[in-house]
């Protein structure tokens, strides 16, 4: 077949189309996502601020991070807190996604009400959960005191050892839903002739959960394990509105310190390096729960 | 098939969501008490329960304001979303060399997160000269990845010959992608307005960086600012919150299906 001259011409009109349509979409992501990643990679290496011109500085702003900045490795302290917490709520979810999958009555509202708080407004959450710790007349408070647990009430959110965890929780309260739909999705999608053939040959309930459900389960598990991941980088709203990382330090995440010495010193060099330090971070910690996963986890996302 | 009883699982099911409720039972609680709240012990029903502390909500800020700002900004992202990811999308089912590029560096801008990106892209908003405005809030969040590749999957699966007859009718591009990939389309749109919504509405990090004055601030901001300006005893904060949360709860309670369904083929928030 010869190549026609409108041939050419439609395929090359194709393109200009294709790439006119493609332009709104790409420019935002452009502005927004690929030009201040290497900004910020740019940044990293200056001394600059609004009213300076920029100077080479080589690793200065990063080796002050690394050595001399004691909120940078308490903010990574707190990070792998949140981490090594978020398990919980993953087999709280779980649990909840395995009781919710059988053919129960009523299945649908009970997924309705886990589910009601995660598209809820972070800022809100935060301020409702700050409500529920009030060392005055707050819920937990009060219970405890009814209970006799405790005599004098706690300051939650004011103590150091128990402000962070507070804060876990209240983060778990809302994405246990999320979690839950999409182990429910991963559930679903397991093919129930498996469960069959096991239970003809007479195999016992938790090895058909252990051989079965939860290898099965790993890409959604995956996708669980990343948003903690990044949630625990990441929780900014919850943090600013119920402790704003008080008392001390004990609170404090990388995004908030970024966010504290970008805007609140005007060190805008200086959080552009903590920016590149958590975003490898983010990326070699989904890269390993991505190999742990079993390499193939992208599988569900389609 | 053996069965078990079901009401240990009902029971058990009975109990989480329980523990879930609470937290919403007890700031409309809070919301609705004509006392002081910080009395205590609390009271678990609020005696004499009253609307008050909404009435207040009015004089206390400029609650207006912010709701009309959070409007503006949650329609521009919507109306973005639509239209700038259904072309994208369309652009995507066409076979034109480099798409294979294109829908990687798309898969690879969804790794990072909005987040990693702040410093630069304040710098890049002042530059524009958008800062304190609507427009600057609603910049970033006029395109969707996820949303993108919503819209692609369903563009996909319009069978290619209904295409090719609107094409041999004559109908341009444009008109292909509106009159027959959106009708045949509206799961994927509905996903795309829900999801855009959701982001916008309750967007906080972002708005705060960008706005300076009060006047450009939307709700979460608002809520922010009265939690830490006004120090009051009553509920008013409380009933501020709960009307900030009731137009995401009413939309998610009535388009929960399609919530979902963009969640789970997202996944991961781009």
């Amino acid at each position: 077949m010869t190549a026609a001259p409108w041939l050419a011409r439609k395929r090359t009109r194709e393109a200009a189309l294709a790439v006119c349509f493609l332009l709104p979409a790409l420019s935002i992501f452009f502005l927004y996502r690929i030009l201040p990643l290497g900004w910020n990679i740019w940044l990293s290496f200056h001394s600059w601020s609004p009213l300076k011109a920029a100077q080479f500085v080589g690793l200065e702003n990063y080796q002050e991070m690394l050595l001399d900045d004691e909120v940078f490795w308490e903010s990574l302290g707190n990070s792998l807190i949140f981490i090594g917490c978020s398990p919980v709520a993953i087999a709280a979810a779980l649990g909840i996604a395995l009781l919710v999958n059988s053919d129960l009555k009523g299945a649908a509202v009970y997924r309705t009400i886990v589910f009601l708080s995660y598209p809820l407004m972070t800022v809100a959450v935060g301020i409702i959960w700050r409500w529920l710790y009030d060392e005055r007349a707050g819920l937990f408070n009060y219970v405890l005191r009814s209970a006799g647990v405790i005599d004098q009430p706690l300051p939650f959110l004011q103590s150091y050892d128990f402000a962070l965890l507070c804060i876990i929780a209240a983060d778990f309260w809302q994405v246990l839903g999320f979690y839950m739909i999409i182990l429910l999705t991963g559930l679903q999608s397991i093919p129930i002739h498996l469960y069959e053939a096991a239970r003809v040959d007479g195999v016992p309930t938790v090895a058909r959960f252990l051989r079965i459900t939860l290898p099965l389960l790993r890409p959604s598990l995956f996708i669980c394990i990343v948003v903690g991941i990044l949630n625990s980088f990441t929780s900014f709203d919850l943090i600013y509105v119920m402790t704003n990382g008080g008392p001390g330090h004990a609170t404090e995440l990388l995004i908030t310190h970024i966010y504290k010495s970008g805007f609140g010193q005007t060190r805008f060099d200086y959080a552009a390096a903590l920016t590149v330090v958590q975003f490898l971070l983010l990326v070699a910690l989904t890269w390993i729960a991505n190999r742990l996963a079993g390499g193939n986890a992208g599988a569900l996302e389609r | 098939m053996k069965r078990s009883p079901a009401w240990p699982r009902h029971l058990a099911m009975v109990a989480v969501c329980f523990l879930m409720l609470v937290p919403f039972y007890w700031v409309i609680k809070t919301s609705l008490t004509g006392e002081n709240i910080y009395a205590y012990p609390p009271r678990i029903i609020p005696v004499e329960p009253h609307l008050f502390n909404y009435v207040d909500v009015w004089y206390l800020i400029p609650f207006a304001r912010y709701f009309l700002n959070s409007l503006i900004v949650t329609s521009m992202a919507i109306c973005g979303n639509l239209l700038f990811n259904t072309a994208a999308a369309y652009a995507l089912t066409k076979d034109f060399p480099g798409r294979r590029w294109l829908v990687l560096l798309f898969l690879s801008c969804m790794l990072i997160p909005f987040q990693a990106t702040i410093i630069p892209a304040y710098l890049i908003t002042s530059w524009l000269g958008v800062l304190n405005t609507q427009l600057g809030i609603a910049l970033p969040l006029l395109s969707t990845i996820i949303c993108i590749f919503v819209f692609k999957a369903s563009f996909e699966a319009v069978p290619k010959s209904l295409i090719d007859a609107a094409r041999i009718d004559g109908l341009g591009e444009w008109r292909i992608v509106t009159r027959i990939m959106l009708p045949l389309s509206k799961p994927a749109i509905a996903t795309n307005v829900i999801l855009s919504f959701i982001w916008s509405w309750n967007a906080f990090l972002w708005p705060l960086i960008v706005t300076r004055t009060p006047e450009m601030q939307t709700l979460p901001l608002g809520l922010a600012r009265f939690m830490s300006v006004l120090e009051n005893t009553t509920g008013s904060l409380h009933a501020f919150v709960v009307l900030v949360l009731l137009p995401g709860v009413t939309i998610f309670l009535m388009a929960q299906k399609e919530f979902i369904r963009g969640l789970t083929s997202g996944a991961i928030k781009g």
